[in-house]
Order: C-alpha cells, then sequence, then structure tokens
C-alpha cells in the first residue's frame, strides 16, 4: 500500500508525542512530500524533501564506495536544531526534526519502531486504483493540457 | 513514473536539465521562475560553488493548479554538467518523466554536448528508459554566439530520432525558454502512465 497522509499520520503523530521531536516528514527517493506531522510553519517541506532526497541519493554511493550497501540512517547535528533521518523499505525517508539533543536516544527509538509499523502499513494490501484510473483518462489529460497551454502561453 | 499521493490528490511530474557544463541549464531555470506568477513558482533552491557553477542541483517546483480535483505539480531540476559530477548527474536523473537537453551552439562545445548527450542516453537506459518513446526537449542554446553550429548537428551526428522537438533560445534574454518548457511539460502529460 502507498503511505499517506490519512494511513501514515497517526503513526507520525505518536512518534512525536513519544520522541519529543517537533517536526516528522515523510519522503519519497523521488523528493516528494508524502505526509508532515507536528510543527511545519517554519519550513519549506517541498525544497526540504527535494534537498534531503538528494542527499540520502548521495549517501548511498558513498556507502557503496565504502562497501556498504547503504547507511540506513543519517544525523544532522546543529546548535539547535537536530535531524535524524531513517530509511524505509528503500524507497521512504523519515525525517524528525528535534531540539534536544540529550534526546536522540529516545528519538533513535521511537523512529526504529514507528519506521516497522509503516514498513506494515507499506505491505498491506494494494494501492487505492480509483483515483489511478481518475487521472489516466483521456479527459484529465485534455484539461491538464489546457491548464499547460494557459499558463505557458501567457507567460511566454 | 509521476508520483500520485492518494491522500493529499497530487500529482507530482519530474522535469531535468540536462546538458554540458556552462550550457545555460540554471539560465533557464531562473528564467522560468522570473516569468511565473508567485501562486506557480516555488522557492528556487541553487546549489552552487564559488564560480557559480552548479554543485549538485538547481530546484525549481511549480504548481500550476488543480485538474479536476487534483493539483498537477511539476519539479524542475539541473544536472550539474562537469564532466567529474557524473555521478550526481545519474542519481538526479532517477525517476524523471522527462528531459529537457541544453546544448551550447558555440562551436567549439560540439565535441562536449556529443559526449553529454551519449551519457545522458546511458543513463536513461540505465533506469529503463528508450529516448525514441521518452518524452525528451533538445534546446540550441547560446544562439546569439559566433559561427553558431546549425540546428540539426546534434541529432545528425548521433543519430537522434527526428521526432524530438528542438527549439532555439538565448536564455540569457529569455528567448525560447518558455516554449522550450511549455513542449516538455505537454508531451509529459500526454505520455504518462501510472
Amino acid at each position: 500500500m502507498q503511505l499517506t497522509t490519512n494511513n501514515s499520520r497517526p503513526i507520525l503523530d505518536e512518534l512525536l508525542e513519544k520522541s519529543g521531536a517537533m517536526t516528522a516528514l515523510l519522503i519519497s527517493k523521488e523528493g516528494y512530500n508524502i505526509s508532515e506531522a507536528g510543527d511545519t510553519g517554519y519550513l519549506n517541506t517541498t525544497a526540504l524533501a527535494a534537498l534531503v532526497a538528494g542527499m540520502f541519493s548521495a549517501t548511498r554511493e558513498v556507502a557503496t564506495l565504502v562497501g556498504e550497501k547503504q547507511f540506513s540512517i543519517l544525523l544532522q547535528q546543529g546548535e539547535n536544531r537536530h535531524i535524524h533521518i531513517g530509511l524505509i523499505k528503500d524507497s521512504v525517508m523519515m525525517v524528525l526534526i528535534f531540539q534536544d539533543q540529550q534526546r536522540i536516544g529516545k528519538v533513535r527509538h521511537e523512529a526504529q519502531k514507528a519506521g516497522e509499523r509503516l514498513v506494515d502499513l507499506m505491505n498491506r494490501g494494494e494501492s487505492p486504483q480509483t483515483q489511478q484510473q481518475a487521472v489516466q483518462t483521456p479527459e484529465f489529460k485534455e484539461y491538464a493540457l489546457h491548464l499547460i497551454d494557459m499558463i505557458f502561453n501567457k507567460n511566454g | 513514473m509521476p508520483y500520485l499521493n492518494y491522500g493529499d490528490r497530487e500529482l507530482n511530474f519530474k522535469i531535468v536539465y540536462f546538458g554540458p557544463g556552462m550550457s545555460g541549464k540554471t539560465t533557464n531555470l531562473i528564467h522560468v521562475h522570473r516569468n511565473l506568477q508567485e501562486n506557480i513558482r516555488g522557492k528556487m533552491i541553487t546549489l552552487d560553488t564559488a564560480e557559480e557553477r552548479t554543485l549538485f542541483f538547481d530546484f525549481l517546483p511549480l504548481d500550476l493548479g488543480r485538474v479536476s480535483g487534483f493539483f498537477l505539480r511539476f519539479n524542475l531540476y539541473t544536472v550539474p554538467g562537469q564532466i567529474q559530477y557524473e555521478a550526481s548527474r545519474q542519481l538526479i536523473l532517477d525517476g524523471a518523466d522527462g528531459v529537457v537537453f541544453v546544448a551550447d551552439s558555440q562551436p567549439q562545445m560540439l565535441e562536449r554536448n556529443l559526449a553529454s548527450f551519449e551519457g545522458m542516453v546511458l543513463n536513461l537506459e540505465s533506469y529503463g528508459k528508450d529516448i525514441a518513446k521518452y518524452p525528451l526537449v533538445l534546446q540550441y542554446n547560446k544562439r546569439d554566439c559566433e559561427n553558431p553550429i546549425s540546428v540539426g548537428t546534434i541529432e545528425r551526428e548521433l543519430n537522434i530520432p527526428s521526432h524530438i522537438p528542438v527549439f532555439e533560445s538565448v536564455a540569457s534574454e529569455g528567448v525560447g525558454v518558455m516554449d522550450t518548457i511549455h513542449r516538455i511539460c505537454t508531451n509529459v502529460v500526454r505520455d504518462f502512465r501510472l
């Protein structure tokens, strides 16, 4: 099953509550923002998703160079805020932003547990077909092409 | 394949601007950013070196609006053109739904254009893409240079399928930039399947 805001949000909310982190995000390996929880008002989450995905791809290459398949966790330590990034099933990154450095052990532990629950969710059932079908109709493509023509003709 | 976020009803496409170093990929994105309304363009991110050359990638998200209840989004990336950044180029092409190849029209750049194009084809093939059936647009940039190579040179030298759309541009002045992005977005939407 594909992870969505609806199905992953309760897991992220609980993770924030237990770990004391301020923000949690799920990001696809292509750099798309899947879901977010907690305080995101201070963040450009679209840009963060693209940059984290790029960083993780680069880290995978670094891992290969030193004879590892992947580094499954990345930790970025700042003065006031820190980022913990964990890889889930080789395709999704879970980003946790937290302020209290003393909580790193708790953050790591809770992230591990939430990651397992997300893997369970991903392994369960099929993705909804209805929306897939809805965007693949000739009408959808026609409307989308019309929108593209309007935007780029007007600004060309 | 585009990314469909079921929960938020978003359809996301990834477009990559590829080409040799200093051919004008970032300049294309800057012009797109300048020319679109604020409600469409997102924040442009540039990861460059002190010499203003792209180090990892540039990123510009575009929110085109809603279509039948779905948000239509295009995320534009550039790759670093310099030869030594091959690994970065391959990573950024992963998951791309379409590519704009930005060629440098200066005659002394022909060899680098050809090498870069061949590198792109190999990278796309490594992801199972066949350029004969893939949304690809070729842009001959810097048409205002002295003795620009003729349009058609790269296609002839590399036997590139003739149906690939070609545009002439002077990205530093915005000429041809919006026509290029218009066409790649159109072709990506026409071709996509989930």
